[in-house]
């Protein structure tokens, strides 16, 4: 569930800097060998030493299957035009009605709120000590950062950059297939296993709880109360990482869907 | 195996990693510097075009936007004649450029640590960065190659490969149409308006 916003900026500082949010081609493009030297022509028009063999370099990109794709770009066109006329207006009031702290503190919160999805999802794992550090963490945090809003976590060496585990991965330990390729209304891109396993991060997570009553249920403002701040907040990183991803592409819908793979890869090798 | 030979292998075999070593060396030492150039002109600069004008020199110079194309489009780039793959070239690197300096924030620049670099294969070299902005993390790894002089050849963020995510792209058009329709969608993103 964990967004990243601006991946972008991130990247020019980083030097050339781009950004994202969820997989992996890495292993074997890790492993292939540098190519060797031949001659091509560069965009001054010089033939200049380099490399030709390296051309099926990224012939084996992380890949899924997508059989449903003529309904997936519906669907993806659908969501592109609530992006464009509903969620980013939203996203864009939330941050000028906001000052920047209220909303990372918002973002912190319910951020800390996420600890069971975290943390059952490391124990599933076998992952006990990093389930440990979550423990550590969200105690830290809500203790000394008073509820959850200051994430006094990033303080601490040993707790900064601890990965985020969630149900989609777990699956994947497990050695589950990930299955075909799904856009969902809304909710955007998602493999088949990590659209089951969004069904678990959802039951794991308090605010869903509370929407759905289960201490005893809440007034209907109650949980409007509860739960706008969090899609708020998780609108704003998910318009941010769409916004990268989706600009100067050539067919947005393949950039989107090829940067889930790569990113869930990575995210489930973690 | 002579027992000259014999006597040398010892002494070659330690040549070996400190060679990789010295290679490693070379492409970190160029990575941060890099960084840093591009650091301080983004520093100097109160919006992106302004930006994306004053970088584009350092980035010609630390990154091998040829490479990048080649492999974006892959084995299809035999089949571009030579103004083709110039003219390839030349769109993708507007495009890169563009599109990496287009969310700049004047003012704004995150933390960026480096992790010990990498040698995954003989002449590559990957340095991993973990960047801290604006509270999160993430992992940015800078691929360099020793054919393309230790520039940048691919950037891998949060797993995505820079390079993958357009090889894409550029299949799908080149399926449908070959150089002339790569070429003509470069072109096109080029000149949508943002």
């Amino acid at each position: 569930m964990k967004n990243h916003p601006a991946l972008l900026i991130v990247l020019l500082a980083g030097l050339i800097t781009p950004q994202l949010a969820n997989c992996a081609t890495a292993e074997k493009q890790d492993k292939s060998p540098a190519p060797t030297a031949h001659r091509h022509v560069t965009s001054d028009g010089k033939s200049v030493k380099s490399s030709q063999d390296d051309l099926a370099e990224y012939n084996d990109v992380a890949t899924i299957a997508d059989p449903l794709e003529p309904l997936n770009r519906f669907t993806f066109w659908v969501n592109h035009q609530l992006y464009r006329y509903v969620l980013k207006p939203v996203s864009k009031t939330y941050d000028t009605v906001l000052p920047k702290p209220v909303r990372t503190g918002v973002y912190n919160v319910f951020d800390n709120l996420e600890f069971p999805i975290r943390f059952v999802n490391d124990t599933l794992q076998l992952k006990f000590k990093r389930a440990g550090l979550e423990t550590e963490k969200f105690l830290v945090n809500s203790v000394a950062g008073v509820g959850g809003i200051m994430r006094v976590s990033d303080r601490i060496p040993s707790l900064n950059d601890v990965p985020s585990a969630d149900t989609g991965q777990t699956f994947a330990k497990w050695g589950i297939d990930q299955g075909i390729y799904i856009v969902l209304p809304a909710i955007g891109p998602r493999s088949l296993r990590d659209t089951v396993g969004l069904v678990g991060d959802y039951a794991l997570y308090p605010v869903t709880w509370i929407t759905f009553g289960a201490f005893g249920g809440l007034s209907g403002a109650s949980t409007f109360a509860v739960s706008s701040p969090d899609t708020a907040r998780t609108l704003h990183g998910k318009m941010s990482t769409y916004d990268t991803l989706t600009r100067d592409t050539l067919d947005r819908y393949l950039a989107v869907r090829t940067a889930y793979i790569q990113n869930r890869k990575k995210r489930n090798a973690q | 195996m002579n027992f000259r030979t014999l006597l040398l292998l010892p002494f070659l075999l330690t040549l070996a990693p400190s060679q990789a070593t010295a290679s490693t060396e070379v492409a970190v030492t160029r990575l941060k510097a890099a960084v840093n150039e591009v650091v301080a002109v983004a520093k100097q600069s109160p919006n992106a075009s302004v930006l994306a004008k004053n970088v584009r020199p350092i980035l010609l110079k630390i990154i091998s936007f040829e490479t990048m194309t080649r492999r974006a489009v892959g084995p299809g780039w035999r089949e571009f004649t030579p103004d083709q793959q110039k003219e390839a070239t030349r769109l993708f690197t507007t495009l890169i450029i563009r599109t990496y300096t287009g969310k700049f924030t004047p003012g704004e620049f995150p933390d960026i640590l480096f992790k010990a670099a990498l040698s995954p294969a003989p002449g590559r070299v990957e340095v991993p960065t973990t960047i801290l902005y604006h509270g999160s993390h993430y992992e940015v790894i800078y691929r360099q190659d020793e054919a393309d002089s230790w520039r940048i050849t691919d950037v891998i963020i949060e797993g995505v490969s820079m390079i993958a995510n357009y090889r894409t792209q550029f299949d799908a058009q080149f399926k449908e149409g070959g150089a002339t329709a790569v070429i003509k969608a470069l072109n096109q993103s080029v000149n949508s308006p943002k």
